[in-house]
């Protein structure tokens, strides 16, 4: 059984198209990266796995179970980073995580105990009674991840983690989520960050316009041929130069805004 | 203006229609088009207001000018001036619809900038109303003395002036203040005492007209020379002395009104030109030293409840402690039993035994903002509400047991306020009390959770006045409130009309309930599936920055 599964997943916006017909299939354990550029349609579909927004059409599973039918017992085995990182900002970071895990259906005394082991883990436990609305940018980030994993889930979503967070933080939040591999769980991910993803992901899917453009473990899609690609074939090229070729560079310009000189 | 160049006025042109642009886009939501209907409805409302007080102003400034007590004109011009000054502190309170502070990233001129402040942040109700009421008085003091005209015209028109940039420099200073969280939470303590100086300044003042004549003229002998030298007075002295041919002394008062406008165009002008100069108003936090590291405390054990709705109710509170806003509703049903307590001989001297259930109605009434816009404190927490296992129905009941409690400690401080200052209250008028609470929570509940949900707009508990819910939900929950309130005094005139009793009073309420009640749970069992089909509106209305 897949741990994420989507069939035909469509969402619209009046006129517009963000998401069409998207088939995922990812397999428990795998860390997958969802790649696209600006506006290709990466938030809208996480915000759809996540139950925060409806898809127009299309089918939905996460660990077997169907998104439109069992949305309370998938979000009890899933863990959400969306993009705005769903903070409550007039909580100190423990009254957040407590009341993260009591959400999640943790007693009182567990949530209290786990909570005091990630602030611990993200080095967040020197200031029990700052509120987070004064937490700095990679500190909030930090959270909001303890927040989604204090109840241990199998699948983990997360939207843009590594936005704005300096090395440092980041290297605790790499370190967190490939503790979560190494102990099964699935991760998806989306980020604009390319190296990060290059690092940490066994599968990657890039979509553009709506539309998945390609699919695969890291390896299989650098050895890939594009049509037109200037990469010798036999050689593999980096996710960078994959992820240009299949979106598309940026535009010739020679000709164009010839007035900035 | 030196320094405004044909770009500059291309830039007031270019932000002119990035205002029009704004109203415009709101239109394409649903939601846009109802705010529009109640602005257009409110717009209604403060051009009578305008044109009403206007009218008023104008007859008091003609008939004070007509019987030739000219030192009387302070009065009204006293009345435009704290109108204009405090209104917006009181109720808009500093709320720019477009930051213009923002716009220093563009190429602008300081004397551009300087105008885009003035003119684009003057368009308030404040403004409206303080223009139509000076206009009033310009009106009516011309009409009663001709001769009067061009003076009255200097001396309202350097008011006007006046009264333009005090208030824009209020507004710069405390915009300053209010950039960081810390000075906003400490100013939203100076307007809470400010609304509970003003709530109080009624009784008191309608118990300083009890005194004796000679007590009183005692008191206004102090007062006079301080009010004739504050810009009011001095705007009055000028068309006094001018009236009466002392020229000198005029103009004397008049130099005064003109260095008031000099002081608050120089301070107005000292905070822009920082700002203007790269000053960072919106700078964080000052970074903390770290705390001593501490254990985690488990969440608080509450006794009736279980799991999320407990972490719901004990988060719900933790807001509550930490806001401003709410601190002023527990002060607020003492201030309205010193209100009451004050103008009890003028008002209802034989109906004090009310004071309890108008105090009760009065503590739902500061609710308001709270209960119908009730995710509107959230933020991006918001999306932590619908990502995790928990129905909105059970975030509906733990807010409203949160608010339920609020409501409840209100009312204990009201009993015991009433208890202190008069008799406690009787078991008739407790009953006639919790009864109407009985019909009227739930209703406020109920058309609160159902507009929080459908009309959600992102609030700062933080913060004091600076905040409105969406139009529409204003007005719906003024509509609720009062019909709430006039079922209550329709139950009494039943009760007493018909039966002579209270008791009577108090089962009509009853009755009454029910339907509210189930109203109550018809909309909780519905909460989700309008939550679900909303949470679209929400999380963009309240993850907005």
């Amino acid at each position: 059984m897949d741990a994420i599964v989507t069939e035909s997943l469509t969402r619209r916006f009046g006129d517009f198209t963000a998401v069409q017909d998207v088939n995922l299939s990812i397999a428990p354990g795998q860390f997958y990266g969802f790649l696209g550029p600006n506006g290709a349609g990466k938030s809208t579909t996480i915000k759809m796995l996540t139950g925060l927004l409806a898809p127009t059409s299309g089918r939905m599973q996460i660990l077997g179970l169907d998104l439109g039918t069992h949305l309370v017992e998938v979000k009890r085995q899933i863990g959400v980073v969306p993009e705005g990182m769903a903070l409550f900002g007039r909580l100190t970071g423990s009254e957040y995580l407590n009341f993260a895990g009591r959400m999640y259906g943790l007693d009182r005394m567990t949530a209290a105990q786990r909570a005091a082991e990630l602030l611990d883990f993200m080095e967040l436990s020197d200031q029990p009674k700052t509120l987070i609305t004064d937490y700095s940018h990679g500190m909030q980030k930090k959270l909001a991840l303890s927040a989604a994993v204090i109840h241990g889930p199998k699948v983990l979503f997360l939207d843009e983690p590594f936005e704005g967070v300096d090395a440092v933080a980041s290297g605790t939040l790499k370190a967190m989520l490939q503790r979560m591999i190494a102990r099964g769980a699935t991760i998806f991910l989306t980020s604009h960050v390319l190296e990060i993803v290059e690092r940490l992901c066994t599968h990657v899917g890039i979509i553009n316009h709506g539309r998945i453009v390609a699919q695969g473990t890291l390896d299989h899609l650098r050895s890939v041929v594009v049509e037109g690609s200037s990469t010798p074939t036999g050689e593999k090229m980096t996710l960078e130069e994959f992820f240009l070729q299949t979106v598309g560079g940026p535009r010739n310009s020679t000709q164009e805004l010839s007035w900035l000189g | 203006m030196a320094g405004l160049s044909s770009a500059s006025g291309e830039q007031l042109r270019a932000i002119a229609m990035l205002r029009w642009r704004l109203l415009v886009n709101a239109l394409r939501s649903v939601r846009g088009r109802l705010n529009l209907v109640s602005r257009g409805l409110a717009t209604l409302l403060v051009a009578g207001a305008g044109i009403g007080g206007g009218i008023a102003l104008g007859s008091m400034a003609w008939g004070i000018t007509r019987e030739s007590n000219l030192e009387l004109l302070a009065i009204p011009l006293w009345i435009v001036f704290l109108f204009w000054q405090l209104f917006p502190v009181m109720a808009t309170a500093f709320n720019e619809n477009v930051d213009t502070s923002s716009l220093l990233r563009f190429p602008l001129s300081y004397p551009a900038y300087f105008l885009i402040r003035l003119i684009f942040g003057a368009l308030d109700i404040a403004t409206a109303l303080g223009l139509l009421w000076s206009l009033g008085l310009l009106i009516g003091i011309s009409a009663a003395d001709f001769h009067l005209a061009p003076w009255a015209l200097l001396v309202i028109g350097s008011f006007t002036i006046f009264n333009i940039l005090f208030a824009r420099m209020i507004f710069v200073l405390i915009e300053h203040w209010l950039s960081r969280r810390r000075s906003r939470e400490v100013l939203g303590v100076v307007f809470l005492l400010m609304m509970v100086g003003f709530q109080i300044a009624g009784p008191v003042l309608g118990r300083y007209s009890k005194k004796t004549g000679p007590e009183r003229f005692l008191v206004l002998q102090k007062l006079i020379p301080v009010e004739r030298v504050l810009p009011p007075g001095a705007a009055a002295s000028v068309l006094l002395n001018a009236s009466r041919g002392h020229l000198a002394a005029g103009i004397l008062f008049g130099t005064l009104l003109a260095c008031y406008s000099a002081g608050a165009f120089w301070i107005l002008n000292l905070r822009l030109r920082d700002q203007y100069s790269g000053e960072n108003s919106s700078g964080g936090e000052k970074r903390r030293s770290p705390d001593l590291p501490a254990t985690v405390q488990p969440g608080w054990r509450i006794p009736i409840l279980r799991g999320p709705t407990a972490a719901l109710y004990e988060k719900e509170l933790h807001y509550f402690s930490r806001s401003g806003p709410m601190l002023f509703t527990m002060v607020m049903p003492l201030v309205m039993v010193f209100v009451l307590w004050g103008g009890r001989k003028a008002f209802m001297p034989h109906q004090m035994g009310f004071v309890f259930p108008v105090g009760a109605a009065y503590c739902l009434l500061v609710l308001t903002n709270i209960v119908y816009n009730s995710f509107g404190g959230e933020g991006g927490g918001i999306q932590f509400l619908f990502v995790s296992p928990v129905s909105f129905r059970r975030v509906a009941i733990a807010k409203n047991l949160a608010q339920l409690t609020v409501l409840a400690i209100d009312v204990s401080i009201l009993w015991l306020g009433v208890r202190a200052i008069y008799n406690p209250p009787t078991g008739r008028v407790i009953v006639f009390t919790l009864a109407w609470y009985f019909f009227a929570v739930p209703l406020n509940f109920a058309v609160g959770n159902w507009l929080s949900v459908y009309t959600p707009k992102r609030i700062d508990y933080a913060t004091f006045g600076r905040q409105r819910a969406a139009e529409s939900t204003i007005l719906l929950s003024l509509l609720v409130q009062f019909s709430a309130i006039a079922t209550g005094a329709a139950a009494i005139f039943i009760g007493k009309r018909f039966f002579s009793s209270l008791w009577a009073s108090s089962v009509v309420l009853l009755v009454l309930a029910l339907p509210s009640i189930v109203g109550y749970f018809v909309v909780l069992g519905r909460i989700d599936r309008i939550a679900q089909q909303r949470r679209e509106v929400l999380t963009t209305e309240l993850c907005r920055d």
